[in-house]
């Protein structure tokens, strides 16, 4: 029976499909019986889902600053 | 962006590409720091922008906006580099088994959870890491953490890379950079728990 704290070390790779079949069913034995794993491997699903949106926006100061340097850079080449 | 929204960036629409900067800008920035370090990450952006614009009538839609973007900064940090002589910020930061895992303090001797998981109250993905206060906390981890933990993170949870093509950006092995990726959302799971918990971080 595995650990939680090898369950944590191969939920990514749960995540991601790469774990060998007999790996997975170690680990989906041990999830079905502990809530605090289910849990565990639930929420970081969800955070990795969430990385994407980590990053705030750009202001329109910033969008401005950037689209300068692109007409900037056009104006140069003619 | 939906279809038609794309094809007409693709023409050149300028108010499109700059929905396309406002939405990317910092995210781009965020990935080249790892790479080039922060007080040359705005300037490798501004340029990978321009090359963007220049190129985007040839974007065929195989892969992500974000990730078509994301390999541009990255060749673009990568010239940066090479015109000055310099390796990968991180290129000497040693084995990725030295670096501390966030949860480890988390299981008892046996391996059995001792502070398990506070139950989330967000149910959407972009939801969760929104708050302001969260916010300057993941800015603080982000710029605590190793850079290669950092530089994981960026290159394949927010910009969507494929594992292969990191490990050979980085020239790392792909059982160092599972564990880079694991300590950094390790990171990231411990300190949005304990804001879930806590309110604070």
């Amino acid at each position: 029976m595995l650990s939680c704290r090898e369950v944590v070390q191969d939920a990514d790779q749960l995540l991601a499909g790469e774990l060998t079949w007999q790996r997975r069913m170690s680990l989906q034995m041990h999830v079905l019986m502990c809530h605090h794993c289910r849990r565990y491997i639930k929420q970081l699903r969800l955070l990795i889902r969430g990385i994407p949106f980590m990053h705030a926006k750009a202001s329109d100061d910033e969008v401005d600053q950037v689209m300068a340097h692109i007409c900037s850079g056009d104006n140069s080449e003619h | 962006m939906d279809k038609d929204s794309l094809e007409q960036l693709k023409l050149g629409d300028q108010k499109l590409f700059s929905e396309l900067v406002r939405d990317h800008h910092h995210a781009l920035i965020a990935l080249a720091t790892p790479i080039v370090g922060r007080s040359e990450a705005e300037e490798v952006v501004q340029n990978a922008w321009v090359k963007a614009y220049k190129a985007i009538a040839n974007f065929e839609g195989k892969s992500a906006l974000r990730t078509w973007l994301s390999r541009i900064v990255i060749n673009e940090a990568k010239m940066q580099l090479r015109s000055r002589k310099r390796e990968l910020l991180f290129a000497d930061m040693g084995d990725a088994h030295e670096n501390h895992d966030a949860l480890t303090d988390r299981f008892s001797d046996k391996g059995r959870w001792k502070h398990s998981p506070t139950n989330w109250h967000v149910d959407s993905p972009d939801a969760l890491l929104m708050s302001s206060d969260l916010a300057r906390c993941l800015e603080r981890l982000l710029a605590e953490i190793p850079a290669n933990q950092r530089a994981m993170l960026e290159m394949r949870d927010a910009s969507g890379l494929p594992f292969d093509e990191i490990c050979n950006e980085l020239s790392i092995s792909a059982s160092n950079a599972r564990v880079l990726l694991h300590r950094a959302r390790a990171a990231l799971f411990e300190l949005v728990d304990r804001y879930q918990e806590t309110g604070e971080c």
